[in-house]
């Protein structure tokens, strides 16, 4: 706690993180600021005791409340460069999706009329390495994907569509897209789906990212041969979608970030695991459209269950 | 079936490789194709070929999508055909805009397959 504040308040070395000068650096220039107010309210009632005037001490308030809007206006355009920076930052990376978008797209209608003209007419050798294109084309829409919805999410410009959404066939196409890694990594899926389960109230293709990023996220954590199971049942008027893996798990230190936005767990470079710190962020982001919720329990080293409860219809 | 003309499809589309795989998509379902590279090639092969749909780009150099779809809308000759958005922004406003400028469906490239699409087409010329 201590330490925190002492280093929150290391405005040199915020400054530079943020790179940003001393004189537009707002951790800086609130330090001044209350210098300033400080300095300021001693010496008035030091003037107003000393004069016993009432024009002086006028003039003295004038004087002080001139120098507090100078310093705030430095302040404001400090905070003003952050925000500008961020929205620029938004818009780079917004344009740069939808510039990868294109060609991504292009590769992929490509593709299906490559692998229409080649039906029964490829190799086994030829099968697998347009296998391997496909796949990574795939992944890297998923990736440029998940980026734009954050940004779009961030920005309040993404749409929901919501309805009553069945989520077991939609739960069976998630595992399905999935099974190029479950294959590579020999991870078991098992499935537990509640017969009766009513359906939910979601936007679907948005339901379909959350329940992506979760189960790939157990296959990925998980160790090689690992199983993982994939939970769906009523309980009371909510759904709730359970998938529990015996994998790595999540240090304690560090469950409180979790959910942050580029955050990942120190046991990434352990595993080896691809990716870029956004899918719990949006999964959370979208749950909460939803009016949904998402809870965890995990253990480093023995693996992590992740709950999510949904309104039923 | 073949004794009937074939349906004609003007695609406005800039992008060469995503231009060809939907040409050749097209033809192979047994449909008639135009092409234009930007928005102004677009409604003079509107105005000199009359297609029964038309595909849609919305950011295309000089004229954009939502413009050429207006001058689509203020024809009276032109205004019935049934005009399918194919892009990649996917941001509620522009959603929205193409919808309230008539366009019949928006579809989200990089979440569709070209069969996704040919069926998209196939139900807006029923």
């Amino acid at each position: 706690m201590f330490w925190k504040l002492l280093d929150d308040l290391n405005f040199i070395a915020r400054c530079r993180k943020y790179n940003l000068g001393l004189w537009q650096c707002p951790n800086f220039l609130f330090l001044v600021m209350s210098i300033v107010t400080v300095i300021a309210m001693l010496v008035t009632n030091s003037i107003a005791n000393r004069y016993n005037s009432e024009a002086i001490t006028i003039f003295g308030v004038s004087g002080v409340t001139a120098l507090i809007m100078t310093v705030g206006t430095f302040v404001i355009r400090g905070v003003e460069k952050i925000a500008e920076a961020n929205i620029m930052k938004s818009e780079f990376i917004s344009i740069i999706s939808h510039q990868l978008c294109t060609p991504l797209s292009a590769v992929k209608w490509n593709l299906e009329i490559l692998e229409a003209e080649g039906d029964g007419k490829l190799s086994e050798k030829q099968k697998i390495f347009f296998g391997n294109v496909k796949k990574s084309n795939e992944k890297m829409l998923k990736l440029v994907g998940d980026l734009l919805e954050v940004i779009r999410i961030d920005q309040g410009k993404t749409i929901f569509n919501i309805k009553d959404t069945d989520l077991v066939p939609l739960a069976e196409e998630v595992i399905e897209d999935l099974g190029y890694l479950t294959n590579s990594k020999n991870v078991e899926i098992i499935k537990k789906f509640d017969a009766d389960l009513p359906p939910a109230r979601v936007d679907a293709k948005k339901m379909k990212i959350v329940m992506e990023n979760l189960i790939s996220n157990a296959v990925k954590y998980s160790r090689d041969g690992g199983r993982v199971e994939v939970k769906l049942y009523p309980q009371k008027r909510k759904i709730l979608f359970i998938i529990q893996d015996w994998g790595v798990g999540i240090p304690r230190y560090q469950h409180s970030r979790i959910f942050e936005k580029f955050f990942r767990s120190d046991n990434k470079s352990r595993y080896r695991t691809e990716g870029v710190g956004l899918g719990l962020y949006l999964v959370r982001a979208i749950l909460e459209y939803f009016n949904g919720e998402i809870w965890f329990e995990s253990e480093a080293d023995k693996g992590s269950t992740f709950y999510v409860s949904l309104p039923a219809a | 079936m073949n004794n009937l003309p074939k349906k004609k499809i003007l695609i406005i589309e800039d992008d060469r490789a995503l231009q060809n795989a939907l040409v050749e998509i097209m033809e192979q379902t047994g449909y008639e194709v135009a092409c234009a590279f930007d928005g102004e090639e677009g409604l003079q092969k509107l105005a000199a070929g009359e297609p029964d749909l038309i595909l849609l780009d919305i950011v295309l150099p000089g004229k954009d999508g939502y413009e050429v779809l207006e001058a689509i809308k203020k024809n009276d000759g032109t205004k019935n055909i049934p005009v399918l958005i194919l892009t990649n922004l996917e941001e509620i406003d522009n959603v929205q805009r193409a919808l309230d400028l008539g366009a019949t469906t928006f579809m989200v490239k990089s979440d569709f397959s070209l069969k996704d699409v040919v069926e998209k087409i196939k139900e807006s010329l029923k």
